[in-house]
């Protein structure tokens, strides 16, 4: 329905955020080659995030104590998170070696989508596939030189695409589903799961926050309902910031997940 | 789920849970990819159009039977 076929709309009408909110100008535009290395807003923000996970590990650790204060504390409990919820967890002793990635990786994302809900950013980071996309391709490269490293090239390869226990013939029926499972669905549900719900949570964000802006600005009983919306609104943020991490978790741990079914053949 | 730490008792196998959950969903999208795209490929060189709807029935029954053998108990 357009404000054309509303007789009482007043006004230009709610126009509601779109896909849009997701495309930044170029700041400096950059082509090597063909191809284009621009630098927009979303690429700015992704320079900072990568600044300040290095910052907060480098200034957490610089001078480590016994007794750890500051952020020393809180770096460490995050150490400590991802070593005994998701290390010692899923890969077990073993996987200790990975702790540094699994960190990197949960302490990326989570500041990558926390983007979504600190002013004045105003945009989570993953809400684009480039990160999530190359993040999940590291996961898979990891995997599969893990399982090769491990196992062996080839009987990695016999495990994953040959699952043991089952009859010969039925090979020809499982093998591509396998295949497309192992190395094409893994990586693809890592990146996609992330991206969609940074792009859900900031489509909701901005469409209320909008709204919300609007009604109150309406001067008639829509302001009412403004107020109400703009409490509404903190809980909200407060829900995007449950997600943003939830998110980084997840993906996390499947990272985790992958690495530790590369490292042992299936029983 | 708590005790098993460091030292705790011997770990579950990896698999819990919801990553059971992706896991199976995982197998079911990719059975339907798998033998969906090889029907749609036998399709378009065959001049046929029945194969892409054989080739997703016959990914669900392998995805199925994966599963069953891989999660099912007993």
């Amino acid at each position: 329905m357009t404000a054309a076929t509303l007789p009482l709309a007043q006004r230009e009408g709610f126009q509601a955020p779109g896909v849009e909110i997701f495309q930044w100008p170029d700041i400096v535009h950059i082509e090597v080659a063909g191809i284009d290395l621009s630098i927009n807003r979303v690429v700015l923000q992704m320079f900072v995030v990568v600044l300040l996970v290095w910052g907060l590990f480098y200034l957490g650790f610089r001078r480590p104590k016994l007794v750890p204060s500051g952020l020393q504390n809180v770096m460490e409990s995050i150490v400590d998170f991802i070593r005994n919820q998701i290390v010692l967890e899923v890969i077990g002793r073993d996987g200790l070696r990975f702790l540094p990635y699994l960190t990197t990786l949960f302490v990326f994302v989570f500041l990558g989508n926390l983007g979504g809900v600190i002013p004045p950013v105003f945009f989570p980071l993953n809400g684009r596939m480039a990160l999530p996309a190359v993040m999940a391709v590291c996961s898979l490269l990891l995997f599969i030189s893990v399982g090769v490293s491990q196992q062996g090239l080839f009987t990695y390869f016999k495990n994953a695409l040959f699952p043991p226990g089952m009859p010969k013939a039925i090979y020809l029926l499982l093998t591509p589903i396998e295949l497309v499972s192992t190395f094409i669905v893994r990586p693809v549900t890592l990146a996609i799961r992330l991206l969609a719900n940074m792009i859900a949570g900031h489509l909701i964000l901005s469409v209320f926050f909008v709204a919300t802006g609007y009604m109150l600005t309406s001067m008639n009983i829509s302001t009412l309902f403004g107020l109400g919306a703009l409490i509404f609104s903190v809980a909200l943020i407060a829900f995007e910031l449950f997600v943003a991490g939830l998110q980084a978790y997840v993906f996390t741990i499947l990272s985790a997940v992958y690495i530790a079914g590369a490292m042992e053949p299936e029983h | 789920m708590s005790d098993s730490g460091p030292s705790g008792p011997p770990r579950e196998p990896p698999g819990r849970g919801s990553e059971m959950v992706w896991s199976i969903l995982g197998t079911l999208v990719a059975g339907v990819l798998a033998w969906g795209g090889i029907g749609w490929l036998l399709d378009r060189w065959l001049g046929t159009r029945y194969l892409v709807a054989l080739g997703i029935l016959v990914g669900m029954a392998g995805a199925f039977y994966l599963i069953i053998k891989r999660y099912g108990s007993g």
